[in-house]
């Protein structure tokens, strides 16, 4: 019987350790800034009429929603970094030690994981979606509902990676590598009309895709979203349900025993 | 009394290294056991495997009724570990850590902040509750560590090396704290490399070498249960040639003689007041010039030479 006090207990102590971190915090804002005041701002004076409406009138928009969602998937992956950390001083020990079950514990790191990455992201996600201007907020709240398990599900993937690889250095690298390949494969920064063919198929079935384009769906850019808002959840659940539940085995079986690196 | 921790054929190998071999030891409720024994010994292991943190190779062990390898989530609701190396974040305060400890314990939130108080008073650590530890010395660092328990006053408070990096007047401090915990009816498991820590606060001591459970008693007890009563140490200008060493043992009440170093022996024996001038005699008629000559009382470092023929220091460096 899985006690939600205590799942609450250990998402807690991830949120309050996540916002200790104020240097990573405010490198992260500065650069969502960059991206949205220079990056967009630029890029979107470049593209012809026929690419704007490819993205639903505004490639600014589109741009502005997708970096959202970058910025949502790359603060959350952080507990896998923390759980790098924890080995390297031995708290994971102690976390193993205290009265609270494996599939608790797990499951509170996915919640805090993914609930500190939303505090972290609500604010320039409330700005994208002021520049936006929403015009269906339960739409909106149905999207945000589903990006809050989107961000459990990307927890549970962090944590999965960081407990199946054990080495910090092999968990950064990959790691980039997945942002490099899971972002730019994705509809994030760009629609999938402009992608090659071959590109597509994985794009389509890649949980980034399924976040943005539902995140678009709920501001009201439906004629942006290269995936139908039902398949786009659909995606999002299994997400977060495969991930939590290989999260919650992984932990278990390979947390113990050291090996950390 | 049912015992409250039973260990049964306890083993944890790491690939090819037993760590600790087949382990049979019980522990009362409400007693201190101490189990001592050189690093490497395999008390840590045993600790670890006790919390669930790492899981047995082979056997089992019972916290209370619950069998740690098919029941660990009970077993760890009775257990509370403060571990050998403090395990702290660098950004994490005092406070936080404790806080959050006593919350994950399920202490309600009155009882928590008057005992994480009482605790950090009581361990000098109130004045910096709010640093980072990082900034902390590794004494204070293991008296957050320590503190981790006296909070959560567990059933069961499982100690690993309470005291290493501490002040003498820090360890007598924590040395009656436990003991005020045993006395407020936890049980307490302490593992120590130190002699005089096993022997001040122990009711009972288990004592290990190379993952194995040599002896375990009352401190008292195991001391009396060694042949050869009284322990005389000898300094000599140079060093003993093995042909005086095997001399030496035919003296009559010589039990054993153990060389500390080539020029220190350890002699164990009965009646040393009338062995003693004979033991001086010898030396001179072997043209072996002794430097100093000391008696004392059996201590539990004699007791583990009893059984393993060597010093706890000898059996720390091998």
């Amino acid at each position: 019987m899985i006690s939600l006090r205590k799942v609450w207990i250990v998402a807690e102590r991830d949120i309050k350790m996540f916002l200790r971190y104020k240097f990573l915090l405010i490198m992260r804002a500065i650069w969502f800034i960059s991206q949205i005041a220079l990056f967009g701002l630029v890029v979107n004076h470049m593209f012809r009429v026929d690419v704007q409406a490819a993205v639903g009138g505004s490639y600014f928009n589109y741009y502005a929603a997708g970096i959202v969602i970058t910025m949502l998937y790359s603060t959350t992956v952080f507990i896998g970094y923390d759980i790098y950390e924890e080995a390297d001083h031995g708290v994971i020990e102690y976390l193993l030690s205290v009265p609270v079950s494996r599939k608790e514990l797990v499951l509170g790191r996915s919640v805090g994981g993914g609930l500190r990455s939303f505090l972290y992201v609500g604010p320039m996600m409330l700005f994208v979606l002021y520049l936006i201007g929403v015009s269906n907020p339960l739409q909106l709240l149905v999207a945000l509902l589903s990006l809050f398990l989107f961000t459990f599900g990307v927890a549970g993937f962090s944590i999965t990676l960081a407990v199946s690889i054990k080495s910090s250095d092999r968990f950064d690298i990959l790691m980039g590598v997945i942002d490099a390949l899971i972002v730019r494969l994705s509809t994030t920064l760009y629609p999938i009309a402009y992608m090659p063919p071959y590109y597509r198929g994985i794009a389509l079935i890649n949980p980034l895709t399924f976040a943005a384009d539902f995140f678009r769906w709920g501001a009201g850019l439906e004629s942006a979203a290269s995936v139908p808002p039902l398949l786009a959840a659909l995606g999002i659940v299994a997400f977060f349900s495969i991930f939590t539940f290989l999260g919650v085995v992984l932990h278990e079986r390979r947390l113990e025993g050291g090996g950390w690196q | 009394m049912a015992p409250i921790i039973r260990m049964v054929n306890l083993t944890k190998k790491f690939g090819d290294f037993t760590a600790v071999d087949h382990l049979n030891l019980e522990v009362e409720e409400g007693e201190i056991l101490g189990i001592l024994g050189p690093n490497g010994a395999g008390k840590t292991t045993t600790l670890l495997m006790l919390t669930t943190v790492i899981r047995p190779t082979e056997g089992t062990a019972f916290i209370g009724p619950y069998d740690v390898t098919k029941e660990p989530d009970k077993a760890r609701t009775l257990i509370g570990m403060a571990f050998q190396e403090p395990k702290l974040l660098w950004v994490d305060s005092p406070w936080d850590i404790l806080n959050w400890h006593a919350k994950v314990c399920g202490l309600p939130p009155d009882e928590r902040a008057k005992r994480v108080r009482w605790a950090l008073e009581e361990l000098e650590l109130w004045n910096d509750r709010y640093k980072s530890v990082h900034a902390f010395s590794g004494g204070m660092r293991k008296r957050v560590e320590i503190a981790k328990i006296l909070i959560q006053r567990p059933k069961i408070a499982i100690v690993d090396e309470p005291t290493a990096q501490i002040d003498v007047v820090g360890k007598h401090r924590i040395w009656n704290m436990l003991r005020d915990l045993r006395d407020e009816g936890s049980t307490i498991l302490l593992a120590t490399n130190e002699l005089y820590e096993a022997d001040v606060l122990s009711d009972r001591v288990a004592i290990m070498h190379k993952g194995k459970l040599l002896v375990c008693d009352e401190p008292k007890k195991l001391k009396d249960s060694i042949p050869g009563g009284d322990v005389v140490e000898i300094a000599l200008e140079k060093d003993a040639p093995e042909k005086v060493l095997n001399e030496l043992r035919e003296i009559p009440r010589v039990v054993n003689v153990l060389t500390v170093k080539p020029n220190y022996l350890k002699i164990y024996l009965n009646q040393a007041e009338e062995v003693l001038p004979k033991i001086t005699e010898f030396f001179v008629k072997m043209h072996v010039q002794i430097r100093s000559i000391r008696m004392s009382e059996p201590s539990l470092d004699d007791v583990f030479a009893h059984y393993t023929g060597l010093t706890i220091e000898e059996a720390q460096r091998e």
